[in-house]
């Protein structure tokens, strides 16, 4: 049995594509309106500048009362999201708000790309390197952005 | 439901016609205190809204102890005579929702103002008092432009119109069909800007019997308790909710739910609709599964094993839905439960979400889940060898209810012995008996009471600050029978309880246990 799409789903995919953010795109599945195929451009100025990220986003049945569960698929060199393409981003965990929406949470992980935080590091050995080594670590990130996040 | 009902026949008949209900329609946003329209307007916890200047002076509340937070001691006396009670300062705050709308009507009324001055209409006052119509003096008639709605508001703006005050319209006859134009525009203007204020923020509809919160933000009632049941913060602003269970007895945002029904009754009344539909399957049905087994309260761990196979097949369909069961204690001595009479179970219970479920290869389920809210059992039946239930969500009284039970108790002489527990109990303030159960575990602690061992505030915690969680927290630690631990499910103040722990306590150090 499953349960129809709730109103409030069906009116944020719409707006997902009737007011487009820029640099940013979410496109539900035909066969499942709760998985999204998203798509992140990186922030200009920041070290994954020209990359297009893909990500997954999946929105749990007691959405929005819990938060989407979302997840990096294309590689990425960032002290808060590790090899599995998981995001350490407070939104997503203990601060989600049922105020917030999809296209909040996706702003917030392309800000989060413009400026990582490697003292709440999900990728200790990203971290690491960050820390120690500012100027290597943008230069791989660089690297992976122009290795992994091309348009294919 | 049944409210449910009742608004869509209030809403049904209720409608106003921006024309020829112009006069009721601009005293919906006339503050009552002042009579203009609401400037930046706060909305009080009994569902009123005035001005924010138009706020009375603030004083000292007494005899209040709980819950402590900035902002309580000091109370405004309501200015409604319905209700006349004493609000907290820090439960008065400006009502986001509201404030946008007179932004946007404002602004609307500006944009036309300028461009109809063509369209002329006549007003003449009413008194609604009879000694002033008896009077001689002629009431006052003044010529305005724009249609009734526009020149309604403007005179309210202008502070030229009493809250209580009727019109008379007169209209050049060859003007009237113009008039209705721009006043049929204007509410469908504003329908149009306002769409998105009036939108909550969690379900994206038309708010349906909106609420609105202490710090201002305005949500559908049903979908704040959902929020309500994930976190105690604001879903817009986190900013905490003091007592949120007492949720149900908040009496909705009068000024909006009659501004809705007002202007668009159709689009409340297919809310309304809609929402029964889904509320369909299981509305006083037995849709609750229900296991017969231990006590569990609110925001506390309970840890289970689940073996017996009708039991996995509640938990497999549970897991499946909502992931909510309802705990219910075992009656063993047949005690009478209400309505229910003598039942294997007792009536009040612990709805209780699956956070973890490990299935071991023997099909066996070990759980970990957290009690959501209580619940009063209304009816059972079986299913497939489970119990189910119908069940209504039984919750504390409201937070002004709450102090003024304190403020009544503690204010009564003192005890004539000094040593009845019970009425030494029931004259200290609430803060104190939660400080009354805190020292007391420290004690036990510092005793090293097994009780208290380290495994146990790993699973349970440390005791909770929060007065309303405390006696859970107790009860979920104390080694007392359950049946004593039971007495906490019927209360319905945090007072209450707190009361009952403190006895609890009282009776262990005289080793009367
Ligand atoms: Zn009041
Ligand atoms: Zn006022
Ligand atoms: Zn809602
Ligand atoms: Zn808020």
């Amino acid at each position: 049995m499953t349960a129809p799409l709730p109103k409030r789903i069906i009116k944020e995919t719409e707006r997902l594509q009737s007011e487009p953010v820029p640099g940013i795109s979410a496109q539900p599945h035909d066969d499942n309106a709760r998985y999204f195929d998203v798509m992140v451009e990186g922030p200009g100025g920041s070290c994954y500048e020209g990359g297009i990220f893909n990500l997954e986003l999946f929105l749990p049945d007691d959405y929005p009362m819990c938060p989407p569960r979302i997840r990096f698929l294309t590689r990425i060199y960032h002290p808060n999201i590790d090899r599995l393409g998981r995001i350490c981003l407070d939104v997503l965990k203990n601060n989600w708000s049922p105020a917030l929406q999809i296209r909040t949470i996706l702003l917030s992980i392309q800000a989060l790309l413009g400026a990582p935080n490697p003292e709440d590091p999900l990728n200790e050995a990203v971290a690491k390197q960050w820390k120690e080594n500012q100027p290597e670590a943008i230069r791989t990130a660089r690297e992976w952005t122009k290795l992994y996040a091309q348009k294919k | 439901m049944s409210e449910d009902a009742r608004s869509t026949e209030k809403s049904e008949s209720s409608g106003l016609d921006p024309h020829e209900d112009a006069r009721a329609l601009v005293r919906l946003i006339q503050c009552a205190q002042c009579s203009r329209p609401y400037r930046t307007p706060v909305t009080l916890p009994c569902g009123r809204s005035l001005c924010r200047e138009c706020l009375p002076q603030t004083h000292e509340r007494e005899n209040i102890s709980y819950p402590d937070l900035p902002g309580r001691k000091q109370g405004y006396q309501c200015p409604y005579v319905e209700c006349q009670d004493e609000h907290p300062v820090s439960d008065c705050s400006i009502d986001v929702t509201l404030t946008k709308v007179m932004d946007s009507i404002a602004e609307i009324v500006a944009k036309h103002a300028s461009t109809v001055r063509g369209t002329l209409t006549f007003t003449e006052e009413v008194a609604h008092d009879e000694a002033i119509s008896m009077s001689t003096e002629k009431p006052p008639t003044r010529q305005t432009y724009g249609g009734r709605l526009m020149a309604t508001y403007l005179l309210a703006a202008q502070g030229q119109l009493a809250y209580n005050a009727d019109l008379l319209y007169q209209s050049i006859s060859d003007q009237v069909e113009s008039e209705r134009g721009l006043d049929n525009k204007l509410v469908k203007e504003l329908l149009e800007t306002t769409h998105r204020e009036v939108d909550c923020q969690v379900c994206y509809n038309l708010m349906l019997d909106p609420v609105t919160t202490t710090c201002g933000h305005t949500l559908c009632r049903k979908c704040l308790a959902r929020v309500l049941d994930h976190s105690f913060h604001c879903p817009v602003c986190r900013r905490g909710l003091a007592v949120p269970t007492s949720l149900q007895n908040q009496p909705s945002n009068k000024t909006l739910v009659d501004l809705l029904n007002g202007l668009c009754p159709d689009a409340v009344a297919a809310r309304v609709q809609a929402v029964s539909l889904e509320d369909q399957p299981g509305e006083g049905e037995l849709d609750t599964p229900l296991f017969v087994c231990t006590s569990a309260f609110p925001g506390q761990p309970t840890f289970l094993r689940i073996f017996e196979p009708r039991y996995r097949l509640m938990l497999r369909r549970c897991l499946l839905g909502n992931r909510e069961f309802g705990m219910l204690m075992y009656n063993r001595y047949h005690e009478p439960q209400g309505e229910l009479g003598t039942v294997p179970f007792y009536q009040y219970g612990t709805m209780l979400q699956v956070l973890h479920c490990q299935t071991l290869p023997d099909g066996q389920s070990l759980i970990e889940s957290r009690g959501v809210y209580r619940f009063r059992v209304k009816s059972h039946g079986l299913l497939d060898g489970y119990t189910v239930g119908s069940v209504e969500r039984f919750e504390d009284v409201s937070l002004a209810e709450e102090e003024r039970l304190e403020a009544e108790e503690t204010s009564q002489p003192p005890p004539a012995d000094e040593t009845d527990m019970h009425a030494v109990i029931s004259r200290m303030p609430t803060q104190d008996l939660l400080a009354l159960g805190r020292e007391f575990v420290y004690r036990m602690q510092a005793r090293s009471a097994s009780w208290l061992a380290q495994r146990v505030l790993d699973t349970y915690g440390q005791p909770p600050e929060d007065a309303a969680l405390f006696p859970y927290w107790f009860a979920s630690v104390l080694p007392i029978a359950d049946e004593e631990k039971y007495k906490l499910m019927g209360t319905t103040t945090v007072r209450e309880r707190l009361k009952i722990t403190a006895s609890w306590i009282r009776r262990i150090e005289s080793q009367r246990w």
